[in-house]
């Protein structure tokens, strides 16, 4: 976290620098006059500003992807508490509770492709949702469902040739079940399996994990 | 001091201010981990940077063919 907070603000240091360098520009465009004049300009107005564009660009999807920002939206909360539920059998809080996730990015570790734009697609399904968070019919948490069913890719990005999940006596119930969970025709998440995911409807009556040293 | 040195000159300004605006709100925006700091990074501080540079650029090419 210390490491992101001093990206941040060289970030912006460097963005308030590049921006005084253009306010000189603006406020004595006189000096383009003279050559030295011309260079400042051509740096100030169109190099510098690109590079600042491009940084603020990165650092706002790596922000993106964190839990503190997919849980800002209030409707999302119920969905961070079920991090916490103390019960096993609840996949994103065994997870989430266990660092099989890294804790801060926990949302965006399950929830997205792992294909070179995936992070992209998610950004523009996520400006439909806010869209829908200020102008659309907010619903309520257990309504919210994945746009796709859940692909057991996901799962296999990590579990896929752990001793654990090859040698597990269930993983063997039928010879072909790990071929067809890796072909994505078994899924992990709906088959009867692993199907206790966020279970928001159900959260009024879990109890819930606390941190010893309040964790995140 | 001719009439078309005041022209770029006047651009010129303008663009600086484009892109200054612009920058502000990249800065106000990173203050803040949020979908809408997200958006409104990406719909009013990019578009402002990027009319900035672009309004910069009309104006050498426009000074150069003139």
């Amino acid at each position: 976290m210390a490491n992101n907070f001093h990206a941040a603000l060289i970030l912006i240091l460097f963005t308030a620098i590049v921006a005084l360098l253009c306010l000189l520009t603006a406020l004595r465009p006189e000096l383009t006059r003279a050559r030295g004049g011309k260079i400042l300009a051509f740096v100030a107005l169109c190099i510098l500003p690109v590079l600042a564009v491009w940084a603020g660009a990165n650092e706002h999807l790596e922000r993106s992807t964190s839990t503190q920002f997919c849980l800002s939206c209030h409707v999302m909360a119920n969905f961070g508490q079920s991090l916490y539920v103390d019960d096993k059998s609840y996949i994103p809080a065994v997870h989430f509770q266990n660092n099989r996730v890294p804790r801060e990015h926990a949302c965006f570790t399950c929830h997205t492709d792992y294909t070179m734009f995936g992070d992209y697609k998610a950004k523009l399904r996520g400006l439909h949702h806010v869209e829908v968070q200020y102008f659309g019919k907010i619903p309520k948490p257990e309504d919210i469902k994945l746009y796709t069913p859940y692909n057991n890719r996901e799962c296999l990005h990590c579990h896929a040739g752990a001793r654990t999940y090859e040698e597990a006596s269930s993983h063997h119930k039928t010879p072909d079940l790990l071929a067809q969970t890796a072909a994505n025709k078994l899924s992990c998440t709906s088959s009867g399996c692993h199907d206790t995911i966020h279970d928001v409807g159900t959260l009024g009556d879990a109890t819930f994990w606390k941190p010893i040293g309040g964790g995140q | 001091m001719t009439a078309d040195t005041s022209t770029i000159e006047r651009r010129i300004r303008w663009s600086g201010m484009l892109v200054v605006t612009g920058l502000v709100v990249q800065m106000l925006t990173l203050l803040w981990t949020h979908p809408l700091a997200f958006m409104c990074f990406i719909l009013v501080g990019c578009p402002l940077v990027a009319a900035g540079i672009l309004f910069y650029l009309y104006s050498l090419a426009s000074h150069h063919t003139s």
